[in-house]
């Protein structure tokens, strides 16, 4: 077990440092000073209150969609929805807050999450259900519905949610104040970042502590074996597809009520994939998934503020998360033909 | 039949077949990457690579043949990095195939930025004063571009190659298992190695075509999911690249009534209107898991990767 880690830790290293290394070849191949840059990024992702708050602000969608992703993945189950997911909690958020304005915070916050998460687990089960009983690729259906629920959100604030005197602007009326999530006074950090720790928080104790747990594992080691013990893999696949939903259609109308303060358009800028990419360096787990969310949700603070202070260019995120991607990826498997090189 | 039904029908066959190709082109490329057991999402991110790039090299040129050729290779060269992933690190696939897709839409998205707004030649139309006169012909080849043929071509091209080559046979064998493969002297990786790439190629064509012959125009994220759609209708088409042509041609069509029904005027929201191909994919997955025998045709080093 000792061993064990400790080449889970090597390989963590190996991977930071290749990674590090890409980072500062992609900032030099951009004619960038490459060291500088990366000073930089750290200081905007982390180097006074406001940038805190910014990197706490972007780390909020990106652990609650990382944890969306890691649900069916304790399963085995490769869910890549959480975008659409996400923009589905967001609609159903939404038309809580547009039957109810009127209702008093105490009430209309809870009622729109409640609904929001309906929502996303709505847009969960479809797969899960599909899955379950067809057994069709969940990976494929989460990829393709993405982009369903995307232009359902257009469709809506377009058409019959467009705000009358918005003037052209697609967007709902704003929230009123009670649907607003609180957020520390000055800063853009709010309920969504305490909801999704307690979140990461109870997910470990449910797949590591609970009855289920070991069904779980059982069922997510081999199906057959599961089975045999009376397990029913259908009922586990419906049901954490819609759990992961739930928690990414939460994403949904936090960014919609707390950041951008109405439905518009456009609420997520891939933190459905990037939640998708935490979720997979973690291992599904969401102990590790917390600190491993903070490091990227500052990553894309630190660079969004690098575009506008070194005009880095705005797909440098998405660049460096797919460099990320490919490098844990890439270096467990080389270590391994390394070592088994110097072994023979 | 009378003419005046040709002369309406001519164009809506011309519309579909152009709006098909590039998913043609695409759905093959994965068809034989997955008959040799590798699953392959990033196609996405080739098709958007073949579109950025084949654009880009149409624009420069001024000549669609270079920019079609580009786009090729682009998508060619970016698929050997799932081939480094999948078969030099041994990663999972799916995982690779995003991270390949996140690469592309990042790098397409900061270069494509010079491209918006720019004009390319398109293909040449394949009319000539021959069919000019002729009814339903005379319209079909005017609005005709060499796409079309080049997408039934390859289809045809591959399916024979597939059933009726040694190599053919050498890549249906090591998607049926790459160790009974090695045991008789094939080299499951150099196979692998040659199907992705070549899935590489024609996702790229297929990008190509899209940006270059079909919109004639750039945009950030242009493929919108068609490569995965692709993936998608590969398990449709039973990994039979023939299957592949007639199941294209559906999703032509249905873009094409979507288009054209918004060009009536509709009253449906546009955005509504645009889910359809993306519904049409998951419906038309279901009906085939539903009905078909599920697994018979799926190449069996792929049920590893893939349930």
């Amino acid at each position: 077990m000792n061993g064990f880690n400790r080449s889970r830790l090597v390989i963590a290293g190996v991977t930071c440092f290749a990674f590090i290394t890409l980072t500062l070849v992609f900032f030099a191949l951009l004619g960038k000073p490459p060291f500088e840059m990366l000073a930089k990024l750290a200081i905007f992702a982390v180097g006074d209150a406001y940038s805190i708050s910014q990197t706490l602000a972007k780390t909020t969608p990106i652990l609650l969609c990382a944890l969306a992703a890691a649900v069916p993945g304790r399963l085995g189950l490769i869910s890549v929805g959480a975008e659409g997911q996400l923009y589905a909690g967001a609609i159903a958020g939404t038309a809580a807050v547009l039957a109810a304005p009127a209702l008093p915070g105490i009430l209309l916050v809870p009622f729109m999450l409640m609904s929001a998460a309906l929502g996303g687990a709505a847009y969960g089960y479809v797969p899960g259900l599909l899955r379950a009983r067809l057994n069709i690729n969940e990976t494929i259906i989460t990829l393709v519905l993405n982009y369903v629920s995307v232009l359902l959100v257009n469709a809506l604030v377009f058409g019959p949610w467009k705000d009358p005197d918005s003037q052209g602007w697609p967007a709902t009326i704003s929230f009123p104040q009670g649907a607003i999530l609180p957020a520390l006074p000055g800063t853009r950090i709010h309920l969504g970042l305490l909801l999704a720790v307690a979140l990461a928080i109870g997910l470990h104790l449910f797949f590591t502590k609970s009855r289920m747990a070991p069904k779980i594992q059982i069922l997510a080691g081999n199906r057959k074996v599961g089975e045999m013990f009376g397990l029913n893999f259908g009922f586990w696949v419906i049901a954490l597809m819609a759990l992961g939903g739930a928690i990414a259609g939460i994403a949904g109308i936090a960014e919609v009520s707390a950041i951008q303060g109405r439905l518009q358009p456009t609420i997520s800028l891939g933190y459905g994939l990037t939640g998708f990419l935490v979720a997979w360096l973690s291992r599904h787990q969401p102990l590790i998934i917390l600190p491993v969310a903070l490091l990227v949700g500052g990553v894309v603070a630190g660079s969004d503020a690098l575009q506008l202070y070194a005009k880095v260019p705005a797909a440098s995120a998405v660049i460096l998360q797919g460099l990320l991607f490919a490098t844990a990826l890439a270096v467990p498997g080389i270590m391994k033909n390394m070592r088994f090189g110097l072994e023979r | 039949m009378n003419v005046e039904l040709f002369v309406t029908l001519a164009p809506w066959a011309i519309a579909t077949l152009r709006s098909a190709t590039p998913l043609i082109f695409a759905t093959l490329g994965e068809t034989l990457t997955q008959r040799v057991g590798v699953i392959n999402l990033g196609i996405e991110g080739e098709m958007l690579v073949g579109a950025c790039v084949g654009f880009a090299v149409g624009v420069a040129t001024g000549n669609p043949w270079f920019g079609l050729l580009a786009g090729s290779a682009a998508g060619g060269t970016l698929s050997l990095l799932h081939a480094a992933l999948v078969l030099g690190a041994k990663a999972n696939q799916i995982g690779s195939g995003l991270a390949v897709w996140m690469i592309a839409l990042g790098t397409t998205s900061y270069f494509g930025r010079a491209l918006v707004g720019q004009q390319v030649t398109p293909l040449p139309s394949l009319g000539s004063p021959a069919t000019d006169g002729v009814p339903f012909l005379g319209v079909f080849f005017s609005q005709m571009t060499m796409g079309v043929p080049l997408a039934i071509a390859a289809v045809v091209f591959a399916s024979w190659w597939l059933a009726h080559t040694r190599p053919g046979l050498r890549w249906r064998a090591v998607g049926e298992s790459a160790i009974v493969s090695a045991e008789n002297g094939i080299r499951p990786n150099l196979v692998r190695l040659q199907a992705i790439v070549v899935g590489g190629l024609l996702a790229g064509f297929g990008g190509a075509i899209l940006s270059v012959d079909y919109t004639q125009t750039w945009a950030q994220e242009m493929t919108k999911g068609r490569g995965l759609i692709a993936v998608g209708l590969v398990i449709v088409a039973r990994w039979r690249p023939a299957l592949v042509l007639p199941i294209g041609i559906v999703f032509g069509l249905a873009e094409v009534a979507t288009l054209r029904v918004q060009s009536l005027g509709s009253i449906i929201s546009p955005h509504l209107l645009a889910t359809a191909p993306y519904l049409a994919v998951v419906v038309i997955l279901i009906v085939s898991h539903a009905f078909a025998r599920r697994g018979s045709s799926m190449p069996a080093d792929l049920k590893s990767v893939f349930a």
